[in-house]
């Protein structure tokens, strides 16, 4: 509870930073507030009060567990990281750093509530906290009709599954009665669902599917990741996914955890096309980011599997994942952000030779890139195993024989980067990214390799 | 008596809602859509939800339609300029919004009951027992909307200014 009011603060303080002046120093101040809020974060671990306002219990609202303090955790740190490239990202943009800076921060307590909503009502108002911001986010580039597009595109699309999400809520509140979590629980479990029931998890089901972009609900995700800025791509393609998992994993396994077995032949259609579309499309892709939007569909279709292996406990191995990927993500941004800016181009071709030109870059975006890849030793490889073993676990052995083959076809793309890194001729333009971009690329690729090698104490934690 | 006015309303409701779909000028589409709000709100008086009335007919037929009839005369929409869409599409559109409507029929069947009759009159949905709830039950989300009011403030007005 004190988490999201800090956070609250943090995106108050960002406006208040607007009129007091202190543009310059907004963003070094709210990483030390992230800071703050990332410690005390982990330390009600485990000893959170029963949330309460002025003395009315919010119990039937929020309920902080074990599971959202680490998704909380993590989302802080990544908005962390994203806060650093963006010192260096909006220099030029001085007069709209505050907007940005709080649209964000608003952003990351929507994430909050998502990991840990006890009520329909929560979350609905995370997801639309979450998807409303990224909406602006997307189009802040206003004079960039791609920017325009994306923000357009993005908002039209995502106000279709809230209306999704919306009429699955009362269809599931017209079967059960109640908005709160456990009494529709309750209800999953007590067999004899109705077909309102059903319905309405389907249409709450396929609210999620955009916001995860699952095939195939995925068509805004490509245009919207290209036409974006670098930054809010960066934010997109990890916290606003991991944070869309998390509350899906939130609500299948502690709302319908009696009705999942209803929905399990769409789960695996839905996964099966999202990871086999997802890895094939990226294939033909020329575009960085489009590449990056496509393998990003293809790891939605990964997670997924956690997901329909909810029965065994698949969180550690979604949390895994949901690191692993967005620390990644970031970390490829980081290095591709002052690639796109030296070379004005955000294709391929913009990658030619940087392996000659700046070969520790080259180096940096290789890890990152292999990570993603589910190579070993890096953590993206363990990732995969952890969902797979899951998966195997409960049985799910096509799904599991699918998603390996689409890994392999995975590692095609992901090589068309490196190649074109390494083989191609370099041309003139020298690439130097500044001190913040190398600080979170260099620590990002340490980070994938830590984690890969040592797993035991993340996937320890949610035990 | 409860029952004919159901019915009426219900008419009206959805003669105005395929109306505002199959207006060839934009101008009647918008007035039928507001005329489709009303009727709505009818219905929430019946069901015993007059807050929920009244702020549907302040917020949608006041605010939002407002903001259309703006946009629509802004831009000036005509005939002669939409878009049509291919035969092959407006079949896919037909066919897909047909099934959903099939699925959505069939599920709430279930739970609708075979006579129509009008809830007893209660205090439900008065002002008074909603912001109970919402000052007591409901503090947390009534709080939290505020940000997300806030964000999308922030995010018009960054929008809007140079």
């Amino acid at each position: 509870m004190n988490t999201l009011i800090l956070c609250v603060g943090l995106g108050l303080f960002c406006l208040v930073a607007e009129l007091i002046n202190i543009r310059k120093l907004l963003l070094p101040i709210l990483l030390v507030g992230l800071g703050v809020l990332f410690v005390f974060t982990l330390t009600t671990w485990g000893t959170e009060l029963p949330p309460s306002i002025w003395g009315f219990s919010m119990e039937t609202m929020i309920r902080f567990d074990n599971f959202s303090i680490a998704f909380s955790a993590l989302a802080i740190f990544i908005t962390a990281l994203v806060f650093m490239l963006a010192i260096d990202y909006y220099k030029t943009e001085e007069n709209h750093i505050t907007d940005y800076a709080s649209i964000l921060m608003f952003t990351l307590t929507g994430a909050l509530v998502l990991f840990s909503y006890w009520n329909m009502a929560m979350l609905y108002l995370g997801i639309e906290i979450v998807s409303i911001s990224m909406y602006i986010m997307a189009g802040s580039r206003k004079f960039d009709t791609r920017s325009n597009e994306a923000g357009f595109k993005y908002f039209l699309m995502g106000a279709f599954a809230s209306g999704f999400l919306l009429m699955g809520i009362a269809m599931v509140y017209g079967a059960t009665g109640s908005f709160v979590i456990e009494e529709i629980a309750l209800y999953a479990n007590g067999g004899n669902l109705s077909p309102l029931f059903i319905t309405g998890l389907v249409l709450i089901l396929i609210a999620f599917f955009f916001k995860v972009s699952a095939v195939p609900f995925h068509f805004w995700s490509p245009d919207v990741y290209e036409g974006s800025p670098a930054l809010v791509t960066a934010f997109m393609s990890t916290l606003v996914k991991i944070t869309m998992f998390g509350a899906f994993y939130r609500l299948l396994s502690l709302a319908f955890p009696g009705a999942i077995s209803e929905v399990y032949t769409i789960l695996f259609i839905v996964a099966t096309l999202t990871m086999s579309l997802g890895n094939l499309i990226a294939i033909t892709q020329v575009s960085f980011k489009r590449i990056l939007a496509y393998s990003g569909i293809s790891h939605a279709g990964y997670m997924l599997i956690a997901i329909m292996a909810i029965p065994v406990d698949s969180s550690a191995a979604l949390f895994y994942y949901t690191i692993s990927y967005a620390i990644a993500g970031v970390g490829i941004f980081a290095a591709a952000i002052p690639v796109f800016f030296f070379m004005n181009n955000e294709k391929v071709e913009a990658f030619n030779g940087l392996g000659k030109k700046n070969p520790a870059l080259a180096f940096i975006i290789t890890i990152l890139m292999l990570s993603m890849a589910g190579i070993p030793p890096f953590a993206g490889f363990l990732a995969k195993y952890y969902v797979f073993s899951k998966a195997v676990e409960f049985n799910l052995y096509a799904i599991t024989i699918i998603a390996i083959i689409n890994s392999i076809i995975g590692v095609y793309y992901y090589f068309k980067v490196i190649l074109a890194m390494y083989t191609q001729e370099p041309d003139g333009i020298e690439v130097k990214p500044t001190t913040l971009y190398w600080t979170v690329a260099i620590a990002c690729a340490l980070l994938v390799i830590v984690i890969g090698i040592l797993p035991n104490t993340l996937m320890g934690l949610m035990s | 008596m409860g029952l004919v006015t159901f019915l009426i309303l219900s008419a009206f409701t959805i003669i105005t809602a395929i109306s505002v779909v199959f207006a060839k000028n934009a101008m009647y589409s918008v007035l039928s859509l507001i005329a489709c709000f009303f009727t709505i709100a009818g219905h929430y008086l019946m069901l015993n939800a007059e807050f929920l009335a009244i702020v549907h007919i302040i917020v949608y037929a006041g605010a939002i339609m407002v903001l259309f009839l703006f946009v629509v005369m802004l831009l000036n929409l005509n005939t002669d300029n939409e878009i049509q869409k291919s035969l092959k599409l407006k079949f896919a559109g037909v066919i897909s919004g047909g099934l959903i409507y099939l699925i959505l029929l069939a599920s709430t069947q279930s739970a609708l009951p075979s006579i129509y009759e009008l809830p007893e009159r209660t205090s439900i949905g008065s002002v008074q027992e909603i912001g109970m709830k919402l000052f007591n039950e409901y503090m947390l989300p009534f709080q939290i909307s505020s940000i997300l009011f806030l964000s999308a403030m922030v995010g018009a007005l960054l929008l809007a200014k140079k």
